[in-house]
């Protein structure tokens, strides 16, 4: 009788490398991954589900709980793809603020990713910095939306209110307070021997497996593909800033970590445009009363460039006062599961939890 | 911009059965209507002759009054710059049709999921595994004459402390012997 050499390795969902309630069974023979698929189903709530019985701003409320790291462009998907279907015209200086939401949420998020990756691999100092300066960032949207996490502040016709007074020079403050925090992090982060070791030449993904799997956000541009949304299909008011899209040509952890770098830099140039620039003006076009507000018979989809790549949000309706469907597509419904399953073949299960960090795994995009 | 629309519209009825199309020129957008068997070809065609190379979405709208599901793909092309929503649809009560990953690897997704949400049967998916729901016998959940309400009532049990109310403020004051404000009254169920 031949032995069964492979030994099956649950990773996840209550594991301090994963990044969050999802779990990769894994095929392993040694320590080298020969076989694994993604397992969900541990935090499924149903949140379009509900949406379709609750009338369209009460489904705003749900739309940020999507994703716990960076929700912001999740309702901002929501409300565009709203807007688009009822045909509404938001204020230019709506436009503006939502872009400086979207970068304050980037930059946020992009903190979290450094503590992420330096705990995958032992870098625990990373975590503590990053999430520490991360909280200037939260102490800025409480003060403009009055929530540190979710904010439910883009909604559907502009966003909820304007800037309290002198928040223009508390974010350029913070900002220069972050830029030179980067170098500090690239000493202990990217200087580093051991996370040089570790992720140069791990988790690679070809140029050609990118475009076949339909991957979008670092991952792609780290293969050399210079492809943005906010570019791309402009939207808000993308158009007006200059930014410049980082690529990197590696296709490894290494590759997609220093496109994350440089794409913190960038999100602090285009905050700081924001503010120089912003028109003064409305910052929404006022609704009619939420319980009677009906919409147009259509459906739209709208796309938002997220630290994880391109996300985007499918809305129809029936005419009615409630959405017919919400369904809402995360970067991570491709990396989490059919790229994620090919690229830990071959890998050392210790790297699984870099890889998986590199790729912007988030399992509530996945179940919603 | 018209003119490109109308040029790929025109390229799909001369090549496929096209029920009917749509264009929504603000948003650089088309919506091409057509049957269920030519949707494995369309797409491809689309993908490999019409360079929508991105798969941004695929979607299932459920039209419990016409008895129909409708299943959206949503495709960009990246050079011209436009977007194309494929849109067919299936009898609910014989929710069928062909199995497409092979077009885009990531639609065994979707696949998966609709089969399990909506009890859309994809011939030739290949996919043992449940996907998010387990052990799972019911009606399929996220059609829309799924009755959430019933199936909590059966399947789960009342908290200890509400069977004798079932509002949370009727209890507390029968326990604590105190009587509920007028105003919350007319909120008591």
């Amino acid at each position: 009788m031949k032995r069964e050499k492979a030994t099956t390795l649950y990773f996840g969902p209550q594991h301090p490398g994963i990044t969050g309630n999802m779990m990769v069974r894994l095929k392993v023979e040694g320590d080298t991954i020969v076989h694994a698929r993604t397992e969900v189903g541990y935090l499924h709530r149903a949140f379009e589900k509900l949406a379709e019985r609750r009338n369209w701003i009460q489904t705003f409320t749900l739309m940020c709980r999507f994703c716990v790291p960076e929700p912001d462009p999740v309702e901002a998907s929501y409300a565009r793809a709203v807007e688009k279907v009822a045909g509404i015209e938001i204020p230019e200086r709506a436009k503006w603020i939502r872009v400086l939401v979207l970068e304050l949420a980037r930059i946020s998020s992009l903190m979290l990713w450094h503590a992420g990756q330096g705990h995958s691999l032992g870098l625990y100092t990373m975590g503590q910095w990053s999430v520490g300066d991360r909280n200037y960032i939260l102490d800025l949207f409480e003060e403009l939306t009055g929530g540190r996490i979710y904010h439910m502040y883009i909604w559907p016709g502009g966003v909820r209110k304007d800037f309290p007074e002198g928040f223009g020079d508390k974010v350029l403050h913070t900002m220069d307070y972050i830029e030179k925090r980067l170098d500090e992090y690239n000493d202990l982060m990217f200087n580093n021997s051991i996370f040089q070791k570790r992720t140069q030449g791990v988790g690679y993904i070809s140029q050609e497996k990118v475009i076949e799997r339909g991957v979008v956000g670092q991952p792609l541009r780290a293969c050399g593909i210079k492809s943005d949304i906010r570019i791309d299909d402009p939207y808000e008011a993308y158009d007006k800033i200059k930014f410049n899209v980082p690529t990197q040509t590696g296709g490894d952890i290494w590759a997609r970590a220093l496109v994350r770098k440089e794409e913190i830099r960038e999100s602090i140039s285009i905050i700081r445009q924001v503010i120089e620039n912003i028109p003064k003006g409305d910052v929404y076009t006022k609704l009619p009363n939420p319980q009677k507000w009906t919409i147009p018979k259509g459906d739209a989809f709208a796309r938002t460039e997220s630290v994880r790549g391109e996300v985007g949000m499918y809305v129809a309706s029936d005419g009615g006062n409630k959405p017919r469907r919400v369904h809402f597509r995360g970067a991570a419904y491709v990396h989490a599961i059919t790229l994620l399953e090919d690229v830990l073949v071959g890998a050392n299960i210790a790297d699984v939890s870099a890889i998986m960090n590199s790729l912007g795994t988030c399992p509530p995009e996945i179940e919603r | 911009m018209e003119l490109l629309l109308e040029k790929i519209r025109d390229r799909i009825k001369v090549n496929f059965d096209l029920k009917d199309s749509k264009f929504n020129m603000n948003e650089r957008r088309i919506d091409l209507y057509i049957d269920k068997k030519s949707i494995s070809s369309i797409l491809f065609y689309l993908k490999e002759q019409m360079g929508f190379k991105h798969l941004m979405h695929a979607s299932v709208v459920d039209w419990l009054e016409e008895g129909e599901l409708e299943v959206i793909f949503l495709l960009w092309a990246p050079k011209e710059k436009i977007s194309v929503f494929v849109k067919t649809r299936l009898d609910r009560e014989n929710a069928k049709m062909d199995n497409l990953d092979m077009i885009w690897p990531q639609l065994n997704t979707y696949e998966r999921e609709f089969k399990e949400m909506y009890g859309i049967e994809f011939e030739g998916l290949e996919a043992p595994d449940e996907f998010i729901l387990e052990d799972w016998d019911g009606p399929p959940p996220m059609r829309r004459d799924f009755d959430t309400a019933a199936f909590a009532k059966d399947v789960y049990s009342e908290r200890t402390g509400r069977e004798d109310a079932k509002d949370v403020r009727e209890t507390i004051a029968k326990r604590s012997g105190e009587e509920i404000p007028d105003f919350a009254k007319k909120y008591s169920r």
